[in-house]
């Protein structure tokens, strides 16, 4: 196969046909980003079109109302079911950045997902994380063991060979799935082009702003930016020297902030 | 799409070697060269290290964990991006701590090529020749070693020269031959993506220019098909076999086998979502396929043609290397993975146990396999599986092994038997000849099954120069290859037997 774009796409539903065949129970994180609908498309494919598990939004209550209209109609088209899940406890008091971001993400995602979790009794949990994000997603395996408490072992991770994935774990542990743990920022654009896949409104300049990466409101700022269409932006990625994450306020809280929230088990 | 570099799949290099023989800063200095840091980036790690008190470091590029950091050490495996003129690449780094080898070993199993590094002051370690053999088991053919820190020795040639030797005759032992060996500093970029002019004496091509001459490792449409079941799905009140086509090419109407079951039928239609009449499907294509007749069969089976079927496996040999805490133990019974397929596999012997830095053999007949050893293993399988040798395909001949839930090792298929005795294993009677008390001894007293014979001219030369060996034998079912030896070159043998030993002394007639 010599096209870039098919070899990743493969990939990508080896992973989900083989998680989809070992573990009951899965669900899907949808975040109503650019990866993770792309991801929702490979799961399409993989799966001649259906979504044979849930979807999963983790709403913080501080998402732009676009994002949110955007999920339900896509959800609607997919026919997809999807869950939402929002730490109401936490938001009943009060919980929000001006606490400190890092402990609002805990609070409204971290925890937030793990009550989802619990609820519904989640094996596992498809997550459209990248290797090229950010450092400590550049670690993970493509089958992610958690402990009882959603914590990652990040510094004794099970080995991975070829595509044979550890598939069998200690009762209590659940799994994180990351289908499109290779794919890059430009690869995923490319194949939204390609796939004509549609994306949330946000992504495309408004009044000389777009924003890269999406987030809650009072964390994520956008991006200088004149790309209107997916042309424009990939173009706009091939000069761009800023990381993706630039405009993501809880990042850069320490320099080591998302590896302390994802090792709890934030995504 | 865009322009044509946009489209090319990258090279996925690995970066090996010993423990601070410089891995990190010829990762930094190829993304720096390359104009692959970006600004912030290269800001963020500036600051870090300056809060550190140090010099800038370009390790800080791959080694993103805290702990990483404070300790300056890989502990895992990392992926990260950079573009040539010619094509873009992902350099997996590997961490060299032999108590990170499991991470190592996952990270060089995704790549098409290695790099290779030598500390060029300290010269070939330990874990310099123990990830040079993991090449060879991961099935790694492009290699290039860069013999690195010339800057420290004053780029002197002979330096150069002498771990060259050192390094290529290692490689030799274990069948890699390296595409090239390229003297460097990383840290002052002398022949990384630039010459600067400190090494007049070398004429070969820098790091970039070298890796650009390697190909993808492009999964083989010109084998015979090998299509693992990985699920069925019963939709629509039609069953679809899905699977990734590991071998050759599919198309509907085609003459197949499902093996291990034998059922035969025609492959009906080769379907992707919204693409429901393929005409065909080639290797490294997830499609899902009907068939013909409607068949029950399981996820595991292999689909292959009915006139090239893969082998019918109850009893293999494989070389094995371990990576889990516990030793992996003689008598055992591990679940094999080997393409879809699981099966419990139990350990009939561990027939030679090597020391992955020295390749030599430890122990013959051993117990078990501490972390980090290799050894060659017969397993004994429980359910017949498909598979072929590694050496014909390894997309079918390599597997891992289950220790309770986790992956604790891994390996390549050697031999495979259906269970009535293994097929013939070559076993080349000068390499496995050594010095004993009584002159010249073979021994193959922990071979198992058929053996076929491969002799060297050194080895024949040996014998028609007045040497006599003594063979060892496990049982007399080897006296025969050693009979058709000495009829095609004119030797004598002579058989005896002392106690429950069976000897065999070959020499001139």
């Amino acid at each position: 196969m010599a096209d870039h774009l098919d070899a990743l796409e493969a990939q990508s539903i080896y992973i989900f046909r083989e998680a989809y065949r070992k573990f009951d129970n899965l669900a899907m994180l949808y975040s109503i980003g650019k990866d993770s609908t792309t991801m929702i498309h490979l799961a399409r494919k993989a799966f001649f079109g259906r979504i044979p598990f849930p979807l999963v939004h983790i709403d913080t209550s501080y998402k732009y109302p676009e994002m949110i209209a955007y999920r339900d109609r896509m959800a609607a088209e997919w026919d997809a079911n999807l869950i939402v899940g929002q730490n109401r406890e936490a938001l009943a008091e009060g919980m929000g950045p001006d606490k400190g971001r890092l402990v609002c993400c805990e609070k409204l995602k971290t925890d937030g997902l793990s009550r989802i979790i619990e609820e519904h009794d989640f094996h596992g949990l498809f997550l459209g994380i990248r290797r090229d994000e950010e450092g400590s997603r550049a670690k993970e395996r493509v089958f992610s063991p958690r402990d009882r408490n959603f914590e990652w072992a990040y510094k004794d991770q099970p080995p991975e060979l070829w595509d044979q994935y550890n598939t069998n774990f200690a009762p209590g542990t659940h799994i994180r799935v990351h289908p499109i743990l290779h794919w890059t920022e430009l690869d995923i654009w490319e194949y939204i082009r390609r796939e004509k896949i549609e994306i949330c409104s946000l992504y495309f300049a408004r009044d000389g702003k777009r924003f890269r990466s999406l987030g809650c409101m009072p964390c994520t700022k956008p991006i200088d930016s004149t790309a209107v269409t997916v042309d424009e932006i990939i173009e706009e990625l091939k000069t761009i020297k800023a990381p993706e994450r630039a405009g993501r306020a809880q990042d850069q809280e320490n320099a080591y902030a998302m590896q302390k929230l994802r090792a709890k088990g934030y995504m | 799409m865009g322009a044509a570099i946009e489209q090319s799949e990258p090279l996925k290099i690995v970066i090996v070697g010993h423990v601070d023989h410089g891995k990190s800063t010829l990762i930094g200095r190829l993304f720096y060269d390359t104009g692959s840091i970006p600004e912030v980036r290269y800001r963020e790690i500036e600051a870090t290290c300056k809060a550190q008190g140090r010099e800038f470091e370009f390790a800080y590029l791959m080694d993103a964990l805290e702990e990483e950091r404070d300790q300056n050490i890989t502990i895992d495996t990392a992926s990260t991006y950079f573009k040539t003129a010619k094509r873009p690449y992902v350099i997996i780094d590997a961490p060299g701590h032999k108590q990170f080898l499991k991470n190592m070993i996952t990270g060089a199993a995704r790549a098409d090529a290695a790099i290779l590094l030598v500390d060029g002051a300290e010269g070939v370690r330990e874990q310099t020749r123990r990830h040079a053999y993991v090449l060879s088991l991961l099935g790694i053919r492009q290699v290039i070693v860069v013999v690195n820190k010339l800057d420290i020795v004053g780029y002197d040639r002979a330096v150069f020269h002498a771990v060259e030797n050192d390094i290529r005759s290692f490689l030799h032992a274990v069948g890699i031959a390296p595409s090239f060996v390229i003297p460097v500093s990383a840290r002052e970029g002398e022949n990384m993506a630039n010459r600067l002019g400190h090494t007049p004496w070398y004429a070969g091509p820098t790091v970039l220019e070298a890796l650009d001459t390697f190909s993808d490792t492009a999964v083989d449409e010109d084998l015979p098909l090998r299509l693992p079941v990985q699920d069925v799905y019963k939709w629509d009140g039609r069953r679809i076999y899905a699977g990734r086509v590991e071998a050759g090419v599919v198309r509907p109407g085609d003459d197949v086998v499902f093996l291990p079951s034998g059922k035969k039928t025609r492959i009906k239609t080769v379907e992707k979502w919204q693409e429901p009449a393929l005409a065909r499907a080639r290797a490294g294509e997830c499609i899902g396929i009907t068939t013909e007749d409607e068949l029950f069969v399981e996820r595991g089976e292999v689909i292959a043609p009915a006139d090239q079927p893969p082998s019918l496996a109850r009893e293999i040999r494989a070389s094995v290397f371990w990576l889990a805490e516990v030793p992996f133990l003689s008598g055992k019974t591990y679940t094999l993975k080997l393409g879809t397929a699981e099966v419990e596999a139990t350990v009939v012997s561990i027939e030679e146990r090597l020391d992955s830095s020295t390749l030599e053999v430890t122990e013959r007949r051993a117990p078990e396999l501490s972390p980090t050893e290799v050894g060659t293993v017969v397993f004994s399988l429980k359910n017949d599986i498909a598979v072929d040798q590694c050496a014909d395909n390894a997309r079918l001949g390599r597997f891992v092994l289950e220790d309770g839930v986790h992956i604790g090792g891994g390996g390549i298929v050697r031999s495979v038997s259906d269970g009535a005795g293994l097929s013939a294993r070559r076993i080349d009677l000068g390499a496995k000849r050594i010095d004993g008390d009584e002159g010249n001894v073979v021994d193959l007293t922990s071979e198992r099954g058929n053996v076929e014979f491969d002799v060297s001219a050194g080895f024949l030369d040996a014998l028609a120069k007045g040497n006599r060996v003594l063979i060892r034998l496990r049982d007399l079912s080897q006296l025969a290859p050693i009979g058709l030896l000495a009829y095609e070159h004119s030797f004598r043998f002579e058989f005896s037997r002392s106690g429950d030993r069976i000897n065999v002394i070959l020499c001139n007639s």
